[in-house]
């Protein structure tokens, strides 16, 4: 297998700097285990251990969004088998060369928002930084205490083809890839233990025990136990599986902003036991979005008045709020200078040559040879996609030039560079492939040093010479794996930490909301599955067309799974057209997510309130949560075809009761359990309850009554709890007492009712004011009203009115004690408004 | 010439609003030609928790914030300031420098960061096209950087229509130039648009005027509210202002709150509120010679 990809590499036109060929078609020294390995493996046991790798990293639930496309969310993390390696001696080099830059930018960050001697000292253009839109104003002379300013890190770096390593880009205003590094590597690791021992891959986990060193010791405030929250823009990010991942592996809460408020000056964290200080915020949310009041006014992903809470030194931010200035590629043009001047040093690690075009000299540069170079603006976003100039037509380029000297100073232009090339699978066979490497860098608060992680996220593109590079646009991972003994300082010595305490209660209100919706979706589901089942059943049953008149149960079933699903009147609308041709509305009823009350519908929200919550689930409930939504899409191509379907049914119930099961196993007995139980057991309390009224509640036929009878006990999964029971015939008040009354049956309503109040009771709990609260008196009312009711004698009038009634009833109670759970524990929904708004249209001229 | 002043906003939300908070740049400083004697503030319901801060261009601004429920907001910033004559008024217009030598002069490293700024674009200050040959009209080759300032004023004064109601702060500039009309603030807007496009540093001024004309003289646009208006950089003299709402050059007439890039920096209040409906917002200022 080498040696075919060395003789590919022979026969390129271009001669490009290969990671593992050497020059003379020879395996460089630090890939010759690797390469005798992936010999002795072969290419076919190579492609397993890739489909390994993938099942390993799709049964972790590692996904990450794309933006852009509506099918973009939660797509498979994928990861190359071979690695991106360096040699210990090469290594050290590179370290030395991110400290250096790490100390560098720190410096150069703490000026521009102090001093700013080196602007005035003319070490620094101005307009580089005063027209960059990352130099936030409202965070001049607001300092982190101590050295460091720049506390996180990352470069991006790439080799040239004489085999110099470069630096890329600088990424410092909240650089992500951290938690995918990490399950990278427990990936690789699992997948090739043996490799990773033989080779002495040094260990990353440093890294993140100093992360979160630093982080505790960063709260100004609270020095004993202090709260850190990791601040996530949504379930939509591009990375929000890795936010949701690091705050569980680092320990630390995950919040949006909506879970945070800034009160006294303090920062906030709602929790379902009322408000917790928080100390210290680690963003993925970009700078100018974090406070509306200050800087965005239109960003609902943020926190109002979180500024002034760091003027004011009650909260740390890391990265500090303004580090993005620091982003601009126009001061890499400077940065050897700067370096020689701050540090007494030679730059260690060169940039990408980089022309900024705010000089005379390097515009005129620019603007002659725009064919050749990349156009950036100094300001990354999304709108500001570089210009490639080998790409773009005359117009482009005269327009561009225009641009260019109407603004300079907003643009750098930069060398081409032709990246080294890394033998990477593709398909069956060995690739050279284009390479970048990220490397993460975190101020180490004891030693008052930078800290680099011995590996980070490589990244290699099939196509060659794509030059702009980022998860969004495709590529695939890489492990990067340095090699050699680790050194003897290296292991992080937990000295003056805090004793892990457990932290009381710390449970987002917004988390909990969606962990009571999660239940209620969750039972939803089943219950419309379960139900679905049966109808479908009987429906396969009949001959022909459906007849009103003759076929009652189908009819009276099919009524009843339009109330469940409360998509009334559906069914039960007086033309009959639906009823009498039901595959249109029963396809719908399964897979249409637009509409309100479908299966779909209540798998998808199952799904994305699973998704919210993703902190609070273990790793074997995200594999099922995984599996669910694999299913889920399974039938919505199965679409047109009720059979099909069917079979989708069967496999829902096993995942939704696997996921239930796995839940009750290892889910602590924390409020988050109980809130999950109580959506549940609501919402499966009011769906009997429906069941009963549309299904049984009818004045019909004795075997009619007698076939619904049976289908609704197992529909309730109770026809054996029945038969073990009564031993007889089906009657009405048995099933009845059964599915409503019997409080030893967990599968009726008196259960279920007793369920949420004793939970609710557990969440209660510790309130200042005891007695009952809004929703247990309800709860207690329905309960009551269950528990009184004379079965027989509401029977015996042969007149289902008034268990009809009674049901009804009971319903409205549920649903009254719902909205109460609500008020009590989470936040009300209410919009954030900005004084300044926006205008109507203007007329016409 | 001494005045008080008393600038009122009050918010009337539909429903009750549970959580504000609100930046304040009302409160006028001293000045090279200002002295303010007294500040008084008044804010209903009374905030949990309020900070007087300086901001990046020194303006002085306060932080706020109401954490019960309420209904109405109320703001009330009284104070009372002396405005002295400028030193401008006594620059001879056709005496000032050349404006292209200033636009060199402003690249130089004879030119601090904090009057360098002000020529570069900013959030509601973009080079749009057009705006760069509607300066040059005024602007002509060797002119005198105040005496081509003064015309290019009154163009603005007679190509614009005062027309309060017709755009709001998010109106671009383009419909601005394109329909020729707004208020202060687009005037004010305008004209950095039309200086910084030359290549030259101005500045965004808010503040008042006065209010009640003195008998025999005609009340001035922008009284009943807080104004605006700019202020250019002129070697030798310093920043001098300019009110092309008024078609004058500023004297003591004028108390200033804040400069900025533009409204965005100084914004008279700023607030995000919590609540399920919309608001009503009624401003009242009354400056009157003490």
């Amino acid at each position: 297998m080498i040696e075919e990809y060395l003789l590919q590499g022979r026969n390129t036109a271009k001669p490009s700097f290969d990671e593992l060929a050497a020059p003379g078609g020879l395996v460089r020294d630090h890939w010759k285990k690797l390469a005798h390995a992936y010999d002795e493996l072969g290419l076919d046991k190579m492609e397993q251990r890739s489909r390994e790798i993938s099942q390993e990293l799709r049964d972790n639930g590692v996904t990450y969004n794309v933006y852009s496309d509506p099918d973009g969310i939660n797509r498979p993390w994928k990861l190359d088998p071979v690695p991106m390696v360096f040699s210990q001696q090469e290594w050290e080099h590179i370290e030395k060369g991110l400290k250096q830059r790490a100390e560098l930018l720190n410096l150069i960050l703490a000026d521009i928002y102090g001093e700013r001697k080196l602007i005035s000292e003319g070490f620094i253009p101005f307009d580089l930084v005063f027209s960059h839109k990352g130099f936030l104003r409202q965070a001049d002379k607001v300092k982190v205490p101590g050295k460091f300013q720049l506390l996180q890190y990352s470069a991006d770096l790439v080799r040239g083809p004489l085999g110099k390593m470069w630096v890329l880009h600088d990424r410092t205003d909240a650089p992500s890839g951290a938690g995918y590094t990490l399950e990278n590597r427990a990936a690789m690791t699992r997948v090739f233990p043996d490799l990773i021992r033989e080779n002495q891959v040094r260990k990353i986990s440093s890294y993140y025990q100093t992360l979160k060193n630093t982080l505790t010791r960063l709260s100004l405030q609270n020095k004993e136990n202090p709260r850190v929250v990791l601040l996530s823009p949504g379930t939509a990010n591009e990375t929000y599986f890795e936010h949701a991942y690091l705050a569980s592996s680092l320990g630390f809460t995950l919040a949006f902003g909506q879970d945070l408020t800034v009160s006294d000056g303090y920062v906030w964290l709602k929790t379902l036991r009322g408000l917790e200080k928080v100390d210290v915020i680690v963003r993925r949310v970009d700078d100018v979005f974090c406070d509306p009041l200050e800087f965005m006014g239109d960003s609902h992903l943020g926190v109002v008045g979180l500024m002034e809470a760091v003027r004011q030194k009650k909260v740390t931010i890391i990265n500090p709020l303004g580090c993005r200035i620091l982003e601009n590629p126009g001061l890499m043009a400077f940065l050897p200078r700067l370096c020689r001047r701050l540090l007494n040093e030679e730059l260690i690690l060169p940039s990408v040559a980089t022309w900024w075009c705010g000089q005379e000299k390097e515009k005129r540069y620019v603007l002659d040879n725009l064919p050749f170079l990349i156009v950036r603006s100094i300001y990354r976003s999304n709108e500001n996609r570089p210009y490639i100039g080998s790409e773009l037509s005359k117009k482009q380029i005269e327009d561009l030039k225009k641009e260019i000297n109407t603004r300079p100073y907003l643009y750098v232009a930069q060398e081409v560079v032709s990246f080294s090339t890394t033998p990477s699978l593709i398909g069956n066979n060995l690739e050279a492939c284009n390479a970048i490497f990220r490397s993460y860098i975190v101020a180490d608060m004891e030693k008052q040093e930078y800290h680099v992680m011995p590996g980070g996220l490589s990244r290699s593109f099939p196509t060659k010479g794509e030059f702009i590079i980022s998860n969004q646009s495709g590529g695939i991972s890489k492990d990067t794996w340095v090699l050699g003994p680790s050194p003897r300082n290296e292991s992080v010595a937990p000295v003056n930490q805090p004793v892990l305490r457990q932290l009381k209660n710390v449970l987002p209100s917004r988390t909990g909301e969606s962990l009571f919706w999660l239940g209620r979706y969750l039972d939803r589901a089943i219950s419309n599955v379960r139900m679905m089942r049966i109808v479908l059943k009987i429906y396969n049953e009949r001959d022909d067309e459906v007849h009103p008149e003759t076929n009652q149960t189908l009819v009276i079933l099919l009524k009843s799974l339009s109330a469940l699903t409360g998509t009334l009147p559906g069914f039960t609308a007086i033309d009959q057209l639906k009823l009498r041709q039901p595959e249109q509305e029963l396809l719908s009823l399964a897979v249409e997510t637009a509409r309100a009350g479908t299966l779909a519908q209540s798998l998808q929200s199952f799904l994305s309130n699973g998704y919210a919550v993703r902190d609070r689930l273990s790793l074997d409930t995200w594999r099922i949560l995984d599996s669910i939504s694999e299913e889920f899409e399974l039938m919505k191509e199965n679409g047109k075809d009720l059979g099909k379907i069917y079979h989708n049914l069967d496999q829902f119930i096993i995942k939704l009761m696997a996921f239930i099961g796995l839940n009750n196993d290892n889910m602590t007995r924390a409020s988050s359990w109980r809130l999950l139980n109580i959506g549940r057991f609501l919402e499966s309390s009011v769906n009997t309850c429906t069941l009963l009224q549309a299904a049984l509640a009818n004045n019909v036929a004795p075997d009619v009554e007698k076939q619904l009878m049976e289908l609704v006990l197992m529909c309730n999964e109770s026809l054996v709890t029945y038969r073990y029971l009564y031993r007889s015939t089906l009657q009405m008040q048995g099933v009845i007492n059964l599915l409503l009354v019997n409080e030893d049956n967990p599968k009726s309503v008196a259960f279920l009712i007793s369920k949420v109040d004793e939970h609710l009771a557990h969440l209660h709990n510790g309130q200042p004011d005891g007695g009952l609260s809004p929703a247990q008196k309800k709860l207690l009312e329905a309960l009551t009203m269950i528990r009184l009711c004379d079965l027989s004698q509401l029977m015996a009038s042969g007149n289902k009115k008034e268990l009809s009634d009674l049901l009804g009833r009971l319903i409205v109670l549920l649903g009254e004690a719902s909205t109460f759970i609500f008020e009590n524990f989470f936040s009300p929904t209410q919009s954030q408004y900005s004084f300044v708004k926006s205008n109507n249209s203007l007329p016409e001229l | 010439m001494k005045f008080r002043i008393t600038h009122i906003t009050r918010y009337e939300y539909q429903l009750p609003v549970s959580l504000c908070h609100n930046l304040v740049y009302q409160v006028p400083v001293n000045h090279s030609f200002q002295q303010v004697d007294k500040v008084n503030y008044n804010i209903q319901p009374a905030p949990h928790f309020l900070a007087t801060r300086e901001d990046f261009f020194s303006n002085k601004f306060i932080y706020f914030s109401i954490e019960e429920f309420h209904k109405n907001l109320s703001v009330e910033i009284k104070s009372e300031v002396e405005v002295t004559e400028p030193v401008w008024i006594n620059t001879v217009p056709k005496n000032t420098m050349p404006w292209e030598d200033v636009a060199i002069w402003l690249r130089s490293s004879g030119a601090g960061s904090d009057i360098k700024q002000f020529y570069l674009e900013s959030p509601h200050i973009s080079f749009i096209p057009g705006v760069k040959e509607y300066a040059l009209e005024s602007f002509t080759p060797g002119r005198p950087i105040m005496e081509a300032m003064l015309h290019l004023n009154s163009r603005i004064y007679n190509d614009f229509d005062f027309t309060p109601g017709f755009t709001d702060i998010s109106t671009k500039l383009e419909d601005v130039f394109l329909y020729r009309k707004g208020v202060c603030q687009d005037f004010a807007h305008f004209s950095l648009a039309c200086l910084r496009s030359i290549g030259l540093s101005a500045r965004y001024v808010s503040g008042y005027i006065e209010t009640l004309p003195p008998p025999g003289k005609p009340k001035l646009f922008g009284s009943d509210a807080s104004h605006a208006w700019i202020a250019l950089y002129i070697p030798g003299v310093g920043w001098v202002e300019f009110d092309a709402t008024n078609n004058m050059l500023v004297n003591t007439l004028h108390i200033r709150t804040a400069v900025g890039r533009d409204f965005a920096d100084v914004a008279p209040l700023k607030g995000i509120v919590y609540s399920g409906a919309g608001q009503r917002m009624y401003v009242n200022v009354d400056v009157s010679r003490v």
